[in-house]
């Protein structure tokens, strides 16, 4: 009985803490087996790799925390980079551009948000149709060319800069992460936020206008992506029409994963971060043991699954007892 | 003494069903009113009325003699705190988190975290509940959840609370501290609206009782001398509109015969039962009482033939074994989208297909037979079964199983939402079913049609079988046992 109490205990910490366990192990075999992964700037390269899928997961873990479902981010924030880039190359001033950026993705999410909650669309079908409208509008500003051209130096340092040898683009990150945790944690914002997602007619009952977080989840979503498009213009110094496709299937395994992480099952912006930095630890060492692009790809999905089973079997286990 | 609040002619129509039917009712500070009434007397929908959650079809809502409308619970929480049947809390927050729901604790946008912690042990500890607030609240039992739930509506010092069966899942010594808490709140002015199936704490705590039936209500009284028999012939209704045709079927050999099942899921022990062929057996009992577990557990359980579920099947072609028409029947007993012919082939694909090609001269033919045997109405049998009413959505339910003669047919709540003459054909249906010899295993809550149409009944009590009973019935007797009477 008592072994069994122990048994149980140790589960529980493993299914708590498995998935931090997992980063520190799979960051110490490439620290011990492949030359090269740990020094400080290998590492500070990493952070800088990570740095805006970090920023678009933590959009898209607002949207999965209201318990919605946003397929158009990635292009979004393509549409969003594209954007940025024509209004700066057109001579407009980049504080300027960004804010009408940022509003357009904002817009974006609130067009999502309002067919979900007022016209009843699923938020799976109304975001795929609102991404592929965004590809649409892509083509349209871009001819599917490349935006090329001289960009200001302000605009670029927040892509390229670096303030005390951390690259700025790592200090972003982390701010955005910051702010979401906090906003999620400490605000009155949050707690609706999860509320919302958790029991939506509890919220209800409790007089939350649930109706409101749950278009609030799918705008900072397209926010967060409009953003990361910004940033990836700044960081390329070129818009590319396709340039932020490759953030759709990080950002689910990152949140994915977050979502194994203390809590099982629950979206949580610290979870995300520890997904994403899986992801980049993964694909930095990867690439510099010389293992096949590919097999970034396969160890990817493998990792997704991986988490989805533990939260899935954590669910069932409470639904039998 | 003046009325805090009160109803006039309030109504709620649903789809088919007057819930609520121009209820006068009314509450007055300093004391304890009950509501009592069978399942579907109406006693949710009038708490989600006053709640905010429903709007009135007619009729007005009075609070401290003003006329209210409430468009949504925030509304009604300025006056009026609820506490529901099922606890309607937030799984991953903390008791405290769950507590402030809705009312959280700010400075400058940021929570107050630690205060709204403190303030929530201080006021357990005001009303003496020993409680957790700090796990997160799927980590807790059920009675702790109720009690977080109480508290949170005790916070705010509405002066009008609504307790909706409180003590569901709340352990004896739980429930003392409640009835405690209840009549302090009384002494100190609050008014309270407390509903329970459980009569005996209804005549130890209230100082009024209300007796719905059918959405109306049927009295009001001072709990002066009142006894419990008194209410249960309240609550019992007089015979009016419906028929019980009983059509005489050749009580057989016992087909279903149960014995010390056990079921731990549901925690099931020890059951004792059997069904005879041409029988039809009734399962009275509450909401909650276990009857659709016992049901669902048995029809599962049947499949992995058990030593203790024994079926004897008496005629040579009896294919289909034992089927259940569910209660949910829009959920469970229906796919509503499909046609109704698609609906009613789905379980006899096997008779109606050649090397799995569907043969369309069978299919039709074989629809045609049990659309006309049940008298489903349908303008083709390509229309899909959503836009059916309900009763043809119960036929179409039941149709589905017609193609094969099973041995049981169990029949979980047939008749709730379905109008009145839908239902004596349901009632045929069950009565020709047991002609052709199979075993009726029927769930109700409505006594009426139980009593009407039963060769015996089961009274189940807590997830066991209380007692049985056979026709001559006595309607009290029944009603005391549902209860958890002797």
């Amino acid at each position: 009985m008592k072994e069994r109490a122990m048994n149980s205990r140790f589960q529980q910490l493993l299914t708590k803490y498995g998935t931090i366990l997992a980063l520190v192990i799979v960051t110490l075999m490439f620290s011990l087996f492949v030359p090269g992964f740990v020094n400080s700037r290998n590492l500070l390269n990493i952070l800088r790799q990570v740095a805006l899928l970090a920023v678009i997961a933590e959009g898209f873990t607002m949207c999965l925390i209201v318990d919605e479902l946003d397929l158009s981010f990635a292009n979004v924030a393509s549409l969003a980079s594209v954007i940025a880039g024509a209004l700066i190359l057109g001579g407009m001033h980049p504080f300027l551009a960004i804010v009408i950026v940022l509003a357009v993705g904002a817009g974006i999410g609130l067009l999502n948000g309002l067919l979900v909650t007022k016209v009843g669309i699923p938020s799976l079908i109304t975001t795929l149709a609102m991404g592929i409208i965004s590809v649409g509008f892509i083509y349209m500003f871009t001819d599917g060319l490349s935006l090329y051209g001289a960009m200001p130096a302000g605009f670029l340092f927040l892509g390229r800069g670096s303030i005390a040898g951390i690259p700025f683009l790592v200090i972003i990150m982390f701010a955005v992460v910051l702010l979401a945790h906090v906003l999620v944690n400490k605000f009155k914002v949050g707690k609706y936020m999860q509320a919302t997602g958790a029991n939506v007619r509890a919220a209800r009952l409790a007089g939350i206008n649930t109706d409101f977080y749950k278009i609030l989840g799918l705008v900072l979503s397209s926010a967060g992506a409009a953003l990361t498009g910004i940033l990836l213009t700044s960081r390329l110094g070129t818009a590319n029409p396709e340039g932020a496709t490759g953030f759709m299937m990080d950002s689910f395994a990152s949140a994915l994963m977050g979502m194994t992480v203390l809590s099982i099952g629950r979206a949580k912006p610290l979870g995300t971060l520890v997904g994403v930095l899986m992801i980049g630890v993964i694909s930095n060492g990867m690439t510099l043991a010389g293992a096949p692009y590919y097999m970034q790809d396969i160890t990817k999905g493998v990792i997704i699954l991986l988490s989805v089973t533990i939260t899935s079997l954590q669910s069932k286990r409470q639904a039998d007892a | 003494m003046t009325k805090i609040l009160e109803t006039r002619k309030l109504t709620k129509v649903f789809p088919g069903v007057k819930a609520v039917d121009e209820l006068d009712f009314d509450l007055e500070p300093g004391e304890i009113h009950a509501i009592v009434g069978e399942n579907g007397a109406g006693k949710s929908t009038l708490i989600k009325m006053l709640a905010g959650v429903y709007r009135p079809t007619s009729g007005t809502i009075i609070v401290q003699g003003e006329e209210r409308t409430f468009h949504n619970p925030r509304e009604a929480m300025e006056y009026i705190g609820v506490v529901y049947q099922e606890n309607e809390l937030i799984p991953y927050f903390s008791g405290y988190e769950n507590l402030f729901l809705g009312i959280e604790e700010t400075a400058s946008g940021l929570l107050k975290n630690e205060t709204m912690r403190e303030r929530a042990y201080a006021l357990a500890e005001e009303f003496n509940f020993e409680l957790d607030l700090d796990s997160e609240v799927r980590e807790l039992g059920a009675g702790q959840q109720t009690l977080i739930a109480i508290l949170k509506v005790l916070y705010e010092r509405l002066p009008i609370l609504i307790f909706d069966e409180p003590t569901a899942a709340l352990s004896y010594k739980e429930s003392e501290t409640l009835f405690e808490l209840l009549r302090d709140l009384r002494s100190k002015g609050f008014a309270i609206i407390y509903i329970s199936h459980h009569l005996t704490e209804v005549l130890d705590l209230a100082d009024r009782v209300t007796v719905l039936r059918d959405g109306k209500k049927v009295v009001t009284v001072q709990n002066e001398g009142l006894t419990e028999r008194q209410l249960i012939q309240y609550m019992i209704a007089r015979d009016i509109d419906v028929q019980y045709p009983k059509l005489e079927a050749n009580i057989g050999e016992t087909v279903l015969q149960v014995r010390d099942f056990s079921d731990k899921r549901y925690g099931f022990e020890d059951i004792n039962f059997h069904i005879r062929s041409g029988e039809i057996v009734g399962f009275a009992g509450l909401t909650g009482s276990g009857r659709t577990e016992l049901a669902k557990s048995i029809y599962r359980q049947f499949r992995k033939r058990p030593g203790n579920i024994q079926l004897t099947t008496h005629a040579a072609d009896r294919k289909r074994r034992m089927v259940l028409i569910p209660e949910n029947r829009r959920e469970e007993g229906v796919i509503l989208d499909l046609s109704v012919r698609e609906n009613l082939i789905l379980a006899s694909l096997d008779q109606l297909s050649h090397l799995g090609y569907l043969i369309e001269r069978g299919i039709v033919k074989y629809i045609g037979s049990i659309i006309e045997q049940l008298a489903i109405k349908v303008t083709s049998p390509a229309q899909s079964v959503r836009t059916l009413s309900g009763g043809n959505q119960q036929k179409v339910s039941i149709g589905k199983w017609m193609g094969e003669s099973c041995d049981v047919w169990i029949f979980d709540e047939p008749t709730q939402g379905i109008d009145v003459d839908t239902k004596t054909e349901i009632y045929t249906i069950m009565s020709q079913l047991a002609q052709q010899g199979s075993a009726i295993w029927f769930i109700s809550s409505d006594l009426r049609e139980l009593t009407s149409i039963c060769d015996r009944i089961y009274v189940m009590y807590d997830f066991a079988i209380a007692a049985e009973f056979t026709a001559p019935y006595e309607r009290e007797d029944i009603l005391t046992k549902m209860m958890g009477g002797d």
